[in-house]
């Protein structure tokens, strides 16, 4: 190949191809003149040549409807657990489970992980601390803050009693480094958009990405989307709910901003909080209550928050000393907190928080923002489905009554709904049973084994 | 009495074992008011029965109320039988009759001598009756019982320094039957005024009766003492009247479910304590004098540390005057504490936080964050038809150290 290389070539390497395009003296014959693999005139080369997509089945119009043909699907992998969304609770799972002794693959539509936590740029954790205080999160999750702790500008309010703030880019680091670390498969770029079935029990996903349509089958799969995309489409049960629909932004130059300088009445808002980035805060936003499941209204929230957030900081930036203000980013995912939630075999309830009631199956014990009250137990009941076999729930869309969504939909619970439905899927994957049938006490083991607090 | 010696000496022995008898009777009931108003026995239901076996009590809150509270009963048959027995109640139940028997005792060894002072009782008997014909019965706290129901408060409030008001006053007043023996039961006791009342005003209405030929002389004691009776009545009734007016100028304060309207609240409350003590969670607080000068000791609601719960009445159960009045659970959500306002000037949701502590510990369902185009945010919203001001998310709310939301008083009719 080396002598295919010419001065153009060479020029072009050296980062001042643009002009040399730029003069039109670029002859598009000589790249296809090139064999498959060759990298000829671009940074880019040819994998196959007068290609028709295989595996087409295009949907018809057929008396005005559009009719999807029946199609054989690729089987693009097999394992014993397939982790769909790598949020927070996604990735905890996926390395309970790994842990646990089951082969593990990941799929997730983003290019990173850590869903809102990180792409949402959510950045505070919430949640973990009961009266005392006491942090109930542990096990996986505290391993991640513990390993965030070690880096540099990854986490800021480490203290027991308050709620630490991360770096996203600290986070989605530190997950491909534990990812790789556990030898998880993963698939980024990947959206499930159905699940597998036979019998009533739910034998794997099916995902879109620009490889196509292609499935994976497994022996359980953990539904971490947030949304229940999987655990929906099996036809489970489960509640359709409004929420708050924000965006989160991040601003800079906070330490820059001469207050004195600004006129008493002055009351800038929505201007966040401190992140481990000096003079950067991260920004939340509640938003209107509103459908997490209608696309039209996912465009308009995008659209609307877009619009405020430019405006917001274009005004408060007006204000004299806060001039140097500036819009660092939006965050890359919409603030989607709650749309589906599971109809569990057992449901999280404010009640068993007032009365502190105890569960045989307890498989994590969820806390609050600021320690203001005791400790809740949550049970595996409420990460089964009522009906539909192999399939588990974890994270922001497992069982719980419309005043505990709110709770249990922080972060650290995440987490710890996440590690416990990893470990229960390999314990249904070693002992041949359905999650429903799994023996919670090996469960609740090998979670006390993975330092997971169950009360 | 001048019959012969063997008599007089049988006579005298079963005096001796009538007084023996009235000790141990007497002791009995001092005993079991302490059980009952400790917090030993299971629900302290026997509570209400202490300050409720007023007379004084019992007729106050009817006149004021012009209903009969089913609580008073034990009253009304003290009273009763006060009719057929003078001063029993003083001789063989009174627990502070007790008390105050035994430092007299101990001031007589100290050559104090009784005292001899005006009939001081009778002037705050006629002064509170009168009071509460207009629904404003003046001195009804100066009670004996709900003075010595009082003193309990400091067992389960230990740490609150203000529960012990009633055990210092209480202590002050046994100090003082050292200093002038029998001062406090002969004299100021308005409850035993109240029972010398009684007695006298019968006799002096059956000598009416059982006289119809001579009628009673105008100076007889009997008359005397109705047309004292009667003249402080006026006295009192006008002193009531003023009192509502200076009271109807005071804001409402937030006081336990089931409180009548506020001017005769404060003076039909007899500053007792049961209600503070029966309050399983401890939210029922002395008055210091925040809500009106009147209203001093009285029982208010503190949101701080817990909430009035939606199922609880208990506070409601052992009221002796009427001035809480029974509340069933069923009504519960209906009676109006207060209403929440939010100080949106510390409301983590103006700063886009993810808090929703307040709808979420909402027993009744009654608050909605409602998003602002404007603001860009949320504010929680009240529904008012939902919520009686039970506290829930005051006590919930995060913010420190003054919460974000908090129930404000509404106006009781
Ligand atoms: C604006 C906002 C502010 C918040 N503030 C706080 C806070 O301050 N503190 C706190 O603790 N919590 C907060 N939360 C809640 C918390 O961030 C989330 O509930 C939590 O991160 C959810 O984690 P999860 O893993 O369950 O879901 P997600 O984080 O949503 O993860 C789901 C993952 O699955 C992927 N996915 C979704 N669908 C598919 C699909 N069909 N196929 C493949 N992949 C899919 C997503 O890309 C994502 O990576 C906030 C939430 C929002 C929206």
């Amino acid at each position: 190949m080396n002598d295919r290389i010419t001065r153009r070539d060479y020029l072009r390497m050296l980062g001042i191809s643009g002009l040399a395009i730029g003069t039109g003296s670029f002859d598009p014959s000589r790249a296809l003149a090139r064999g498959v693999g060759e990298s000829g005139g671009f940074q880019s080369s040819v994998i196959a040549r007068d290609k028709v997509q295989p595996n087409r089945a295009n949907p018809v119009l057929i008396d005005g409807e559009v009719i999807q043909p029946q199609r054989k699907l690729q089987v693009f992998a097999e394992t014993d657990v397939l982790v769909v969304g790598g949020g927070s609770a996604g990735i905890v799972a996926a390395i309970a489970a790994k842990r646990a002794g089951a082969k593990v693959t990941v799929v997730e539509r983003y290019g990173h992980f850590g869903g809102l936590w990180t792409g949402g740029l959510v950045l505070v954790i919430l949640g973990h601390i009961v009266k005392g205080p006491k942090q109930v999160c542990q096990g996986i999750g505290e391993e991640i803050m513990r390993r965030l702790d070690k880096m540099d500008g990854a986490i800021i309010n480490r203290r027991t009693g308050s709620n630490p703030t991360v770096d996203a880019e600290a986070v989605k680091y530190l997950m491909v480094e534990m990812i790789e670390q556990e030898n998880i498969d993963v698939f980024l770029h990947c959206w499930g958009v159905d699940a597998i079935m036979q019998d009533g029990a739910v034998k794997g996903a099916v995902f879109e990405s620009k490889s196509g349509r292609q499935a994976i089958l497994a022996k359980v799969v953990i539904d971490a989307t947030g949304d229940g995309d999987i655990f929906a489409a099996a036809g489970a049960e489960f509640e359709h709910r409004s929420h708050n629909i924000g965006l989160v932004s991040r601003v800079g130059n906070l330490d820059k901003i001469d207050k004195s300088k600004a006129p008493p009445d002055a009351k800038p808002k929505h201007l966040g909080s401190a992140t481990p980035v000096k003079g950067v805060n991260w920004v939340n936003l509640r938003g209107p209550m509103v459908d997490g499941l209608d696309v039209a209204t996912l465009t308009r929230m995008e659209m609307n928050h877009r619009k405020f957030i430019w405006n917001n900081i274009r005004k408060t930036r007006s204000i004299p000393g806060y001039e140097r203000l500036y819009l660092v980013e939006t965050a890359p995912q919409l603030g989607v907190r709650i749309t589906r939630v599971l109809d569990g075999l057992n449901t999280v309830r404010l009640d068993h928080l007032k009365n502190a009631t105890k569960f045989p199956d307890v498989i994590g014990v969820g806390g609050a923002s600021n320690a203001e009250h005791g400790e809740w137990q949550i049970p595996y009941g409420a990460l089964v489905p009522e009906k539909i076999d192999n399939v588990l729930a974890a994270g922001r869309c497992i069982s719980a009554e419309l005043r505990m969504a709110d709770l249990v939909r922080l972060i650290p619970n995440c987490f710890v709904t996440g590690h416990a439905a990893g470990v229960a899927a390999a314990v249904a994957v070693r002992d041949r049973c359905s999650p429903r049938d799994a023996d919670v006490s090996k469960i609740q083991k090998i979670l006390r084994q993975q330092e997971a607090y169950l009360g | 009495m001048n019959t012969a010696g063997p008599q007089t000496d049988s006579s005298a022995a079963s005096a001796g074992a009538k007084r023996h008898l009235r000790l141990i009777i007497r002791c009995t009931c001092l005993v079991a008011a302490v059980l009952c108003l400790l917090p030993v026995l299971p629900k302290g239901s026997l509570m209400r029965y202490v300050p409720a076996a007023s007379a004084f009590v019992a007729i106050s809150s009817l006149l004021a109320t012009k209903t009969f509270q089913p609580i008073t009963a034990l009253g009304f048959i003290t009273a009763l039988l006060t009719l057929l027995r003078h001063r029993w109640f003083c001789r063989w139940i009174c627990p502070v009759g007790l008390c105050m028997d035994g430092v007299s005792c101990l001031g007589r060894r100290l050559k104090r001598k009784p005292s001899q002072e005006i009939q001081f009782g009778r002037l705050l008997v006629a002064l509170t009756l009168g009071g509460a014909v207009l629904g404003y019965p003046l001195f009804l706290y100066t009670d004996p019982l709900a003075l010595f129901s009082g003193i309990f408060l400091a067992a389960t409030q230990a740490t609150v320094l203000l529960s012990w008001i009633s055990a210092l006053l209480f202590a002050v007043l046994l100090i003082a039957g050292v200093l002038w023996p029998n001062l406090w039961c002969g004299r100021v006791c308005p409850l035993g005024a109240f029972q010398d009342l009684i007695s006298m005003l019968s006799r002096y209405v059956r000598s009416l009766f059982a006289t119809k030929t001579k009628r009673p002389a105008e100076t007889s004691p009997g008359y005397r003492i109705a047309r004292r009776t009667a003249l402080g009545m006026v006295v009192g009734a006008g002193c009531a009247a003023a009192a509502r007016r200076i009271g109807s100028k005071r804001t409402p304060a937030l006081r336990p479910p089931g409180a009548i309207e506020e001017t005769t609240f404060v003076a039909l409350c007899t500053r007792c304590g049961n209600c503070m003590r029966a309050c399983p969670h401890s939210i029922i607080e002395r008055d210091l004098g925040e809500n009106g000068w009147a209203g001093i000791l009285t029982p208010v609601l503190s949101f701080e540390n817990d909430y009035c719960r939606e199922d609880c009445t208990q506070c409601t159960e052992v009221c002796p005057s009427g001035a809480i009045i029974r509340v069933l659970p069923d009504e519960k959500p209906n009676i109006r504490i207060g209403l929440p306002r939010v100080d949106m000037d510390i409301c983590l949701l103006s700063e886009d936080r993810e808090c929703s502590a307040c709808m979420r510990w909402c027993p009744y369902d009654a608050i909605r964050y409602i998003f602002s185009e404007a603001t860009y945010s949320l504010t929680p919203v009240v529904n008012p038809d939902r919520c009686n001001g039970c506290g829930a998310c005051q006590t919930a709310c995060p913010t420190k150290p003054v919460k974000a939301i908090r129930i404000a008083a509404s106006l009781r009719t």
